[in-house]
This record gives C-alpha cells, structure tokens and sequence, in this order.
C-alpha cells in the first residue's frame, strides 16, 4: 500500500465504506503498537492505545486535510493520545535514581553487560520528565528525524532540538554515574 | 556514555508484532462506533431562554449590588426603583428555590470532580499476567 492508496482508503470510508478502514488498520497497526510500546513498555497497554488512536482516527477521519500524508497525520493524533494517556497514567517504572542495578554486583567493576546496560538507558528515558522524554521517543521512532518528530509533537523543530539536547543531558548526568560502558572505560 | 552510546542504544528498539486479532478487534470497534446512534445533540433553541434569563438576571443583581455599593459610600439614598427591581429579583430568587437550586449546583459539581478526581487518581492498572 502506498499513500495514494491510504487515501483512496480514507475516500471509500467517508463514503460509507467501513470495511475499506481494516486496509488501513492492518497497514499501520504494527509502527501503531510500537510507538505505543516505546511509550509504555506494556504489550497490552500499547495494543489499547493503538485501538483507541485508529477509533480516534476512524471519528475524525473528516478532518485530515491533504496537506500532509495520511500517515503524518495518523502518528501526530496518535502521539497526542499516547502522551496524555501517559501523563494520565504513567508508565510503571523505577526512579531515576535507582536504576541501572547491575544482576551480578561483582560486575561493577568489569562494566555492565550491554543488556543491561540498553535496559537502563531506556528505563532512563522513561523516567524524564515528559517533554523531553516525548521529544526522545518520537526522535528515535522517526529514525532520528527531527522534522518527522515535529510535526508528529506539532512543535516547531527548534523546540525539539532544544528538548532533545536537554533531555541527553539529564540521561548523561544521571547515567554517566552508573554506567561506565566497555567503549569508555576503553578510552579511559 | 556519549550521544553516540546514546544513538546507538535507542535506535535499535525491539520490534513488537500486534497479536493476531488486533486489526479484528480494532474493526470490531470501529463497526461498533459506526452503528451508535448519533449522540443526543444539546438542545440549545430549549435552553436559549432560560439561558438568557438566567444571564440577564445575573447582570442585574451585578449592577444592583455595584450601585448599591456606589450609592452607599457616597451615603445617598438608594433609588426607590433600583430597590423595587433588587427586590423582585429577590423575591424571583425565593419563589423558585434559588438556594436550594445553587446548593444542588454546588453539590453536583462537587460529586463530579471528586469522581474525576478518583478515576485519574487510580494510579497504577492491574497486572497483567
């Protein structure tokens, strides 16, 4: 499917063609569930997200002007949801300060395994406060595209540069003391 | 850790795949909300003359009680018409109730934030097993 047929799709269901919505669905359910995923880190919250966004999607279908892509306009009304469900409520996760235990405690000293070392980043990025931990997520989900990741936070790029590089710092001060990766402690 | 750490762990995000009856499931949905009835408009052409009413009756008692005020730092009399109107808008106020109806008010509004506040303060969900 491309984006002439997502709008072709979107034609058939103001029309009055329901069924035609399932294309649709079966095309973006899975980058759907996963922006959710990254968002909860719960298979079955972010299924539960997902269904609500393409509810919401099927609801205002009327109102997504052809000025962007269908999928653009899918993500930034998904991105909503997903950022005030969290903010309602929050993903279950450890503070800041306490993350990034090593399994084994005599590992300290040869460095995390890179395991845990992934899973304490990203437990990190869920513990920021929620701007700059959207402005992350949606970054990384849209391949590091910061204009993708606007337009989906609808913010002007310059906000999320700014958040982006301020959310780094504060995983930088709160990881580097944890955290002492084999590539650093190679350099050192 | 630098950026690159940083880039590099972030960017390679497990995949997950949505269960098999997520698109039926989400149609389901969809198939539901199409067959609802449309939601029950407010009927705004019914409320439009209470609604006046009530704003009108609300602008008088503001005016009344600003020339009250004016006309009693200034310590003169207080026009006989003014009084009348203070005073039937007094009385409307008794004959329909106007403390109970703005306790009933108070009341409701109360109850629906407080449930508000229950259900958004129901901070963790169950586990899912």
């Amino acid at each position: 499917m491309s984006a002439a047929d997502d709008e072709a799709a979107v034609q058939k269901v103001l029309a009055g063609d329901i069924a035609a919505f399932e294309g649709l669905v079966r095309r973006w359910q899975g980058p759907m569930v996963n922006l959710a995923y990254r968002f909860c880190r719960d298979r079955g919250r972010a299924e539960e997200m997902a269904q609500e966004a393409f509810l919401r999607a099927y609801r205002s279908l009327d109102r997504w002007r052809r000025e962007a892509a269908f999928s653009t306009w899918l993500f930034a009304l998904a991105t909503n949801l997903y950022c005030s469900e969290l903010r309602r409520i929050p993903a279950r996760m450890v503070a800041l300060d306490d993350i990034a235990e090593p399994r084994d405690p005599h590992a300290i000293d040869e460095g995390l395994e890179q395991e845990d070392q992934d899973r304490a980043v990203r437990r990190a990025v869920l513990a920021l406060p929620a701007k700059y931990r959207e402005a992350l997520l949606l970054f990384y989900f849209h391949d590091m595209d910061i204009s993708t990741a606007a337009r989906s936070l609808d913010v002007p790029e310059g906000t999320v540069k700014a958040r982006l590089s301020r959310g780094r710092k504060m995983l930088h001060g709160k990881l580097s003391q944890r955290l002492l990766t084999p590539l650093v402690r190679k350099e050192a | 850790m630098r950026d690159a750490d940083l880039d590099r762990i972030l960017s390679k995000e497990e995949e997950i795949l949505p269960s098999s009856g997520f698109a039926a499931s989400v149609m389901e949905a969809v198939q539901r909300e199409a067959s609802a009835p449309p939601p029950i408009p407010f009927p705004w052409k019914r409320a439009l003359p209470g609604l006046c009413a009530t704003g009108l009756m609300l602008v008088s008692v503001v005016v009344a009680s600003i020339l009250l005020l004016n006309h009693g730092a200034a310590s003169r009399p207080f026009p006989s018409q003014w009084r009348a109107a203070l005073a039937s808008i007094v009385e409307t106020w008794k004959t329909f109730g106007g403390n109970w109806i703005a306790l009933a008010l108070v009341l409701s509004l109360a109850s629906v934030k407080l449930s508000m506040r229950f259900a958004s303060s129901r901070g963790s969900r169950p586990e899912r097993t």
